[in-house]
């Protein structure tokens, strides 16, 4: 009797564990699991140092002409050259190209390469993968950078370092925007791929960028190594030649992996709550990266209400954004007037005013505006508003409380819609919301920002006021195509004040991104702004030292 | 017998059936579009109708479900919307992470707790009884995370012992691997295994308490049998099947428990996955993934219940 219950135990435990050693135990370090290139195992100990950053999230998609998280990014900017990086100072300085210029008053951009770029196989990276690159992207429709590419007509491959863009009309920032986002690939391994849409490229990689990946263990880690051949890194190469992305989900673990040792930069911004106690660590150092976006309340153009200019200032009085500065982001951020960040000091219209923190001016605005308290509440009757946010982004959730009770006192009522951020994406998309609180992410040049977000067209989807104003299009469309860069400043600043004036939106604070690294290993980190870019663009990696 | 073994397999087909079918129309009831998330920002009409008829969201819902139910059938999980690979790739190089781990839980669960709950009915009312009893609810009402940062804040931060996450460290050949293999598995297990010992004990104890009144034990008892052989031969065989069955029961939370651990201790596994795959909203990855684990659930039980009829003839009839 108690033979059998004990052998049936015995066994089916001895069955366990054997499956589990076998599933597990015989690809142990052996490259089962890896999608590896031939030779160079992850584990082979070489001379240069192994800089080890924390991400959140394994790579998505690993085809450079589709991925657009900001996660697989990191790798993969480093992995496949742009033609133009952007500096610490928000400037877009050389990469690939060693410079650009413009023909037929800018219906033509020409790219002038380097002549030093090397794939990894040993090709030179030449106009005829830039080409490629762009043509692809234009018949597949791929990526955010076919939106880009929107006026190339054709494109001509003059000789092996110099390709001309020929658009259907002048658009100033062209060069920049294609520059700074597309990453070229190598003509001769993506040529043989097949249907672009549809390859997952995530094997045997090919790059010419700084740092090229070399393993991948899903759920696990992404080895990079340093490319010999790259040319912007310092004389004799690159002191760290090995770059590993840990994959760590929650962001404390990742903290606490930074702190002991098992990584040396966290490649996520560490949150406000934890910057106090990571800085009285002595081995860790922390660096300030600006942002190239900014948080924000936009007002839905097609609600009859918010449709009324004086509504739109009125609440733009109730956001005390000094003291959310202070209190929620604890000081690590910048006002901004009007729709273009600070950052972009060349269009900065130092004098624009702020709308004054002034709910009782609100008030009376609203008052001599016609509004009117019936029933005597304390709240204008037709003045409420659905304000929809992610609530997976901390800082906002709680910007939405303040702003809404200081709305209150002005008599205005907002409800709060903080919501799982993929339906929160889903409805900002479907224009269900009366005022998107928000933040966004990247915009890399003003011209591009205001036309996707101001002309009715709604060409990238992200018009999120849904406004259709044909003043403003005007002014949109005639800036771009404005080849003349003093009177093209002039335009945009122009944008900016009638956007301000006309209180589209609220800017709430440009955040400043905290980045922390162990400063007891590792120094030199040559940072570009924003949470895209941070501390790991491979120009950056490629700069850093080792410390004894 | 046969009957009895062909409609338990009957009901696990249903229930596996039910569960694809439930998942299927649950991801698509979702608020959110998929190819929204592929492009954040600027994303033209046109590629979002390309990304739409890629990913097949355009054909009506009953022609993708029958054709989902078609793949399946052939043993077809389909490609990743995101990463274009085979989702059984996917699940394949992240699944033996979540057996060891849920795995090794459930092993480790069965053999601290079965001497645990026997040695608190025994000594009932003892040191060893209200021990278990405070840690059995205790356990119970343990929050994974929480446990999760407690364990990584002392044992891996303060004092150092076991590393922050990962479960391997690659450098590591032959010999030196296992070693780091058990290293990175000791703060994930230990907190899966404290969250489950508890309850799982004080049902063993509760049977057990009720066994030892027993008629049969007291007249085994009078024959002269000893301590022993009374507790862990006669007692314990009847004692242990409705907790064979609980783990059964309990396999289902293991693994839900699994996703939280492997997700706090960067752990690669399933768990982790379906993480990501929901945020992504990576409809073939989730719907693989939750096949696969409906699956393994389903053939637990199936095992516990086949198990149970052997231990207890009664079953057979």
């Amino acid at each position: 009797m108690n033979g059998k219950i004990g052998r049936v135990r015995a066994t089916s435990a001895a069955l366990i564990v054997a499956a589990m050693v076998t599933a597990t135990g015989c690809s142990l370090n052996e490259g089962g699991g890896d999608t590896s290139d031939a030779g160079s195992g992850s584990g082979e100990q070489s001379g240069g140092a192994t800089l080890r950053i924390g991400t959140t999230t394994d790579v998505e998609n690993f085809n450079p002409l589709q991925s657009l998280s900001k996660t697989d990014s990191w790798i993969l900017n480093a992995t496949y050259p742009t033609l133009l990086r952007i500096d610490g100072n928000a400037q877009k300085v050389p990469e690939l190209a060693e410079e650009y210029t413009t023909e037929a008053d800018g219906s033509i951009v020409v790219f002038h390469l380097r002549d030093d770029f090397v794939w990894t196989d040993g090709t030179p990276v030449t106009a005829t993968d830039v080409a490629f690159t762009a043509q692809s992207i234009m018949d597949y429709q791929l990526g955010n950078v076919a939106a880009k590419l929107t006026w190339v007509e054709n494109i001509e491959v003059r000789d092996e370092q110099t390709v001309a863009f020929h658009l259907s009309e002048p658009y100033a920032p062209f060069a920049e925007g294609v520059g700074f986002w597309m990453r070229i690939v190598p003509e001769h391994i993506f040529s043989e791929a097949g249907d672009l849409s549809q390859f997952a490229n995530d094997s045997d990689w090919v790059g010419a960028g700084a740092y090229v990946l070399d393993s991948a263990t899903p759920g696990q880690r992404y080895t990079l190594k340093a490319n010999e051949n790259y040319p912007h890194a310092p004389e004799g190469g690159a002191a760290v030649e090995t770059v590993e992305y840990v994959v760590y989900p929650d962001v404390n673990t990742m903290i606490l992996a930074l702190r002991n040792g098992d990584i040396d930069l966290m490649g996520t911004p560490v949150p406000v709550s934890a910057v106090a106690s990571l800085e009285g660590d002595e081995n860790i150092a922390i660096e300030t990266v600006e942002s190239l976006g900014f948080a924000h309340l936009t007002y839905n153009m097609q609600h009859p209400v918010l449709a009324d200019q004086a509504v739109r200032q009125a609440l733009s009085m109730v956001v005390d954004t000094e003291s959310i500065i202070e209190t929620i982001l604890q000081g690590d951020g910048q006002q901004m007037t009007g729709p273009i960040a600070p950052i972009f000091a060349d269009y900065d219209n130092t004098e624009l005013q702020p709308y004054p923190f002034d709910p009782a001016g609100a008030r009376s605005l609203l008052e001599s505006a016609g509004y009117a308290d019936a029933d005597g509440d304390g709240m204008f009757d037709e003045l409420q508003f659905e304000v929809v946010c992610d609530q997976s982004n901390a800082n906002l959730t709680r910007v939405a409380e303040v702003v809404r009770d200081s709305a209150a006192e002005a008599g205005i009522q907002l409800n709060l819609a903080c919501i799982e951020r993929n339906t929160f994406l889903s409805r900002t998309r479907e224009g269900d919301y009366d005022i998107d609180l928000s933040q966004w992410g990247v915009f890399d040049n003003p011209m591009d920002q205001l036309r996707s977000t101001y002309l009715s067209s709604n060409p990238g989807g992200i018009n999120y006021n849904l406004v259709q104003d044909p003043e403003l299009d005007a002014l949109v469309n005639d800036a771009a195509v404005t080849a003349d860069p003093e009177a093209f400043v002039e335009k945009i600043k122009g944008i900016d004040a009638y956007v301000h004036d006309q209180a589209l939106l609220t800017p709430l604070y440009v955040e400043d991104f905290r980045f922390a690294y162990r400063g007891d290993r590792f120094a030199g980190f040559d940072p570009s702004p924003s949470d895209l870019l941070g501390m790991v663009t491979g120009f950056s990696l490629s700069q850093v030292e080792q410390v004894d | 017998m046969l009957r009895y073994a062909a409609s338990r397999l009957l009901r696990a087909i249903l229930t596996i059936w039910i569960a694809v079918t439930v998942t299927f129309f649950l991801l698509r009831l979702l608020p959110a579009d998929p190819t929204l998330l592929v492009v954040e920002g600027d994303m033209t009409p046109e590629m979002q109708e390309a990304l739409r008829s890629q990913y097949g969201l355009d054909k009506p819902i009953l022609q993708q479900y029958v054709l989902y139910l078609g793949q399946l059938v052939q043993g077809n999980l389909g490609v990743s919307f995101r990463q274009l690979v085979p989702v059984a790739d996917l699940l394949l190089s992240r699944l033996p992470w979540t057996l060891l781990l849920a795995g090794s839980a459930f092993v480790l669960t069965l053999l601290v707790g079965i001497p645990l709950g026997v040695y608190a009915a025994v000594g009932r009312g003892g040191l060893v009884d209200r021990g278990v009893q405070f840690f059995g609810i205790t356990s119970n009402a343990l929050f994974i995370p929480s446990v999760a940062i407690l364990l990584l804040v002392v044992f891996g931060s303060n004092l150092g012992w076991f590393p922050i996450g990962q479960a391997i460290d690659p450098d590591t050949r032959g010999l030196a691997a296992y070693a780091s293999l058990l290293h990175h598995l000791a703060l994930p297990l230990f907190s899966l295994v404290l969250v489950q010992l508890g309850p799982y004990a004080l049902t063993l104890r509760t049977n057990m308490v009720e066994v030892l009144g027993e008629d049969y034990i007291t007249s085994a008892r009078s024959r002269g049998l000893t301590q022993r052989r009374v507790v862990w031969r006669h007692a314990l065989r009847n004692a242990v099947l409705p907790a064979l069955m609980l783990m059964g029961l309990q396999l289902g939370t293991l693994i839900g428990g699994a996703v939280l651990t492997e997700t706090v201790f960067a752990y690669p596994g399933v768990g982790r996955l379906i993480f990501e795959s929901v945020q992504q909203l990576d409809y073939p990855v989730l719907q693989g993934a939750f096949v696969v684990l409906a699956v393994t659930v389903v053939l637990a039980n199936l095992v516990t219940d086949l198990l149970s009829m052997v231990l207890n003839p009664r079953i057979r009839t």
